[in-house]
């Protein structure tokens, strides 16, 4: 049963197109799944699809819903229909859940306003709801903040369903989630809406698209370049960009470890050098709190350390603390004495908030150019080796891309001519392809300058394929001591 | 700092701020008009705002003095030239004062952090909870020569905003991760003000030196309208104004030159502070 059909969408800003023409259905038991990079347009189409674009964008295109037969550049008409046959899952639950009311309120609301039930029967309605999706009586009557992030998105899950919408727009449903995360909020959805209702899932996320399953469109600059079954598209992918796309999925990489290997022994200058940082029965934690207790590391110059685990387990406080910015609360940090203090250095997981916010970033460079004595010359030799336009260093940071800017803050660190870099979640924020590119560019500086690298990132597969030891980092509250790498077998996420 | 205040404050979003700053131009236009008249006026038409004509008092406008004369027969226009270049000067030099001592400190306690901090904090505050023109009041009357008082007292009610400002603003940027990254680069604590603390803070404090120098004009106004401030025969806006007050139905155009030019003054003042947020 076709639940929605969209014909001919387009989404224009003047005279900027920024959705080519983009048709699709939603069969009820078949979810659809819309993949693309930031600014490929995605977020767009499901809005034109709502009725809820900004103003200011000129819109065209024909929806039908059920018996409704609209037209998206009179959003007006769709408002009836939200919550009825229409919701919106937001992104990030817990931040869009009114933190002043009780679970069972913000779903009973609903029940009550959209579908004029009495209070009590709303109330009762609302528990049978959060009942079903495995929500305890006791937690019904808790405030977001009391609630734990899986169950925020069920709140919201019945809250976007209450008013008994069969179709569910979910726009990056699991952005800020690690793998675990990811994958339950994935069954979650397919739970609720597989069978019956109708699911479009907006993502960047290839894991959650085959997660997902049912069908796929790839949307890049505002133009499906493929479409069809996700794990067709997924598995052989017919156009160039999806091809790129998946290649730069980190569980696609080839292992560097081995092909670093291979280098280190012929050329054997520095793999086996000594220690740039070690750490005796370090014990690290934020505000007197021990995250991780008792490790002893090595980073020798031209490794890369991989750490990972999930948000919160004190993987970039341990950096912070072999960096010297946050004391280690026992054990000792070790730096090779014989260095420059600037020759430790970090590489920020938002580069816009690494770099000086009204300073141009050629302006920025050239100071620590000048406060290192590197000539002129340095910076035009590694923006060509980064791939960088020179053009950009005319721009203010946040005018640039996250990987450009990225690379520049790479480039930066590079003009002092650093032996150890702690690189904090560098690629967590950039686009899969991006993401490719930039750790591409962390490991040759690697293997050419010779540096140390502490690479923390929460995806396991990125760090897997990237790093010459892992450390894994269990949830803090677990009993789990972190052990380097073969002291452990490293759990795969399914 | 090459730049100057106006054009550091522009630089943000110029092509945007050029449109929606049309309430500052105003403002920078209404204060370049009093500005010129206080400096200019006088050498276009020479005359001494402290000659007295008994035979004249109250008497319209001439030739030598365009506005008229007050109840002593003294030349409104040379008067109000002489009390525009007065009260301005003490503010400015006032908000000067009190701008690089509140940011100094702001950074400082911001930087410091600890004791320093909540020792400086603890003093803003107290002078916060005393009216601002009683404290002039008690300057006044402990320091010698008037001027050198209202200097004295407005720089020290004035510099608790600057103070605050900027300590607010450094403690953020300081806890930045891009102050981090520039330490770790080797960038010393100049550095970091220049390229980090005085482009955040900057703009704000020439906002908040707009509103000073507007607040300051007013207090010596309102104590010289209270005949507390400045004393006779110096000239002086409040205290033009409440020497004419009892002439207002004689002479109208002798009461509403201090009042206007007053009103223009901070009216242009608030208008260049006040847009900038736009």
């Amino acid at each position: 049963m076709i639940l929605l059909e969209a014909d001919d969408i387009t989404v224009s800003d003047g005279p900027t197109t920024l959705l080519q023409p983009v048709s699709l259905t939603l069969e009820a038991g078949t979810p659809l799944v819309v993949l693309g990079e930031t600014g490929s347009g995605k977020s767009l189409l499901a809005q034109a699809l709502m009725g809820t674009l900004p103003p200011g964008l000129a819109t065209s295109g024909r929806v039908t819903l059920g018996t409704h037969r609209l037209e998206t550049a009179r959003a007006g008409r769709f408002r009836p229909l939200w919550g009825r046959e229409i919701a919106v899952l937001p992104q990030e639950p817990w931040l869009s859940l009114d933190p002043l009311m009780r679970a069972r309120a913000q779903v009973g609301e609903t029940h009550r306003l959209v579908r004029a039930l009495t209070a009590a029967e709303a109330r009762r309605q609302a528990e049978t709801d959060l009942a079903r999706l495995g929500l305890d009586p006791a937690a019904t009557q808790r405030y977001p903040h009391q609630l734990s992030g899986g169950m925020a998105q069920r709140v919201a899950i019945a809250a976007a369903r209450a008013g008994g919408a069969r179709i569910v727009i979910a726009d990056e449903p699991t952005k800020g989630l690690d793998a675990a995360r990811r994958d339950d909020v994935a069954d979650l959805l397919l739970q609720e809406l597989g069978q019956g209702g109708g699911l479009l899932v907006i993502t960047h996320d290839l894991e959650l698209a085959q997660r997902i399953g049912g069908r796929l469109m790839v949307l890049r600059r505002g133009e499906v370049v493929e479409a069809g079954e996700t794990a067709r598209v997924l598995a052989a992918p017919l156009d160039r960009y999806t091809r790129a796309l998946i290649a730069a999925d980190p569980r696609h990489w080839t292992p560097r470890s081995t092909a670093a290997r291979a280098a280190a022994s012929t050329t054997a200058s520095t793999s086996s050098g000594p220690a740039v940082v070690s750490a005796h029965g370090l014990t690290v934690g934020r505000g007197g709190r021990s995250l991780i207790d008792h490790v002893d590391l090595d980073l020798r110059a031209g490794r890369i350390f991989g750490v990972t685990g999930p948000s919160g387990c004190g993987k970039s406080t341990l950096g912070d603390v072999l960096l010297g910015l946050v004391p280690p609360l026992a054990g000792e940090v070790r730096r090779d004495g014989g260095l420059p203090v600037t020759a430790f250095q970090k590489l920020y997981q938002d580069p816009v908030a690494a770099f000086p916010r009204r300073l141009r970033l050629g302006r920025t460079l050239a100071d620590v150019a000048r406060r290192h004595g590197a000539g002129a010359g340095r910076i035009d030799a590694l923006l060509e080796r980064l791939g960088l336009d020179p053009v950009l260093l005319e721009r203010l940071p946040d005018a640039v891309s996250g990987g450009e800017l990225q690379r520049l803050a790479l480039l930066r660190l590079l003009l002092v001519r650093p032996r150890f870099i702690f690189a904090d979640e560098p690629t967590s924020r950039l686009d899969p392809i991006t993401q490719a590119q930039v750790i591409q560019l962390l490991c040759e500086t690697v293997e050419q300058d010779g540096c140390a690298v502490m690479l923390v990132s929460h995806d396991a597969m990125l760090i897997r394929n990237t790093a010459d030891e892992r450390l894994a980092l269990g949830r803090p509250e677990g009993a789990a001591e972190p052990q380097p790498e073969g002291a452990r077998p490293e759990p795969v996420p399914a | 700092m090459t730049d100057t205040p106006l054009s550091l404050a522009g630089n943000a979003n110029r092509t945007a701020s050029l449109a929606a700053s049309w309430p500052r131009l105003v403002g920078l236009l209404l204060v370049a008009l009093v500005a010129g008249f206080a400096l200019a006026g006088p050498l276009l038409v020479p005359g001494d705002p402290l000659a007295q004509s008994l035979i004249k008092a109250l008497a319209g406008p001439e030739a030598a003095a365009p506005l008229g004369y007050d109840h002593l027969g003294r030349s409104i226009f040379h008067r109000l030239a002489s009390a525009l270049r007065l009260s301005p000067a003490i503010a400015l030099a006032a908000v000067a004062t009190a701008g690089l001592a509140g940011l100094a400190l702001g950074t400082l306690a911001a930087a410091r952090g600890g004791w320093t901090e909540r020792a400086l904090v603890t003093l803003a505050d107290a002078l916060l909870a005393l009216p601002g023109l009683l404290l002039v009041l008690i300057v006044l009357a402990i320091v010698p020569g008037t001027a050198l008082g209202f200097w004295a007292g407005l720089s020290l009610v004035l510099w608790v905003e600057f103070f605050r400002l900027s300590r607010a603003a450094t403690r953020e940027t300081l806890a930045s991760p891009a102050v981090q990254a520039s330490r770790l680069l080797g960038f010393g604590p100049a550095y970091i003000f220049r390229a980090h603390i005085w482009p955040e803070v900057g703009p704000m404090m020439l906002t908040a030196a707009a509103f000073g120098t507007a607040t300051a004009i007013m207090a010596i106004a309102a104590l010289g309208f209270v005949n507390v401030g400045m004393r006779a025969p110096t000239p002086e806006l409040g205290r033009m104004m409440v020497e004419l007050l009892p002439y207002w139905r004689e002479a109208p155009l002798a009461l509403l030159s201090p009042v206007v030019a007053t009103f223009t003054l901070l009216l242009g003042l608030t208008l260049m502070a006040g847009s900038r947020s736009a």
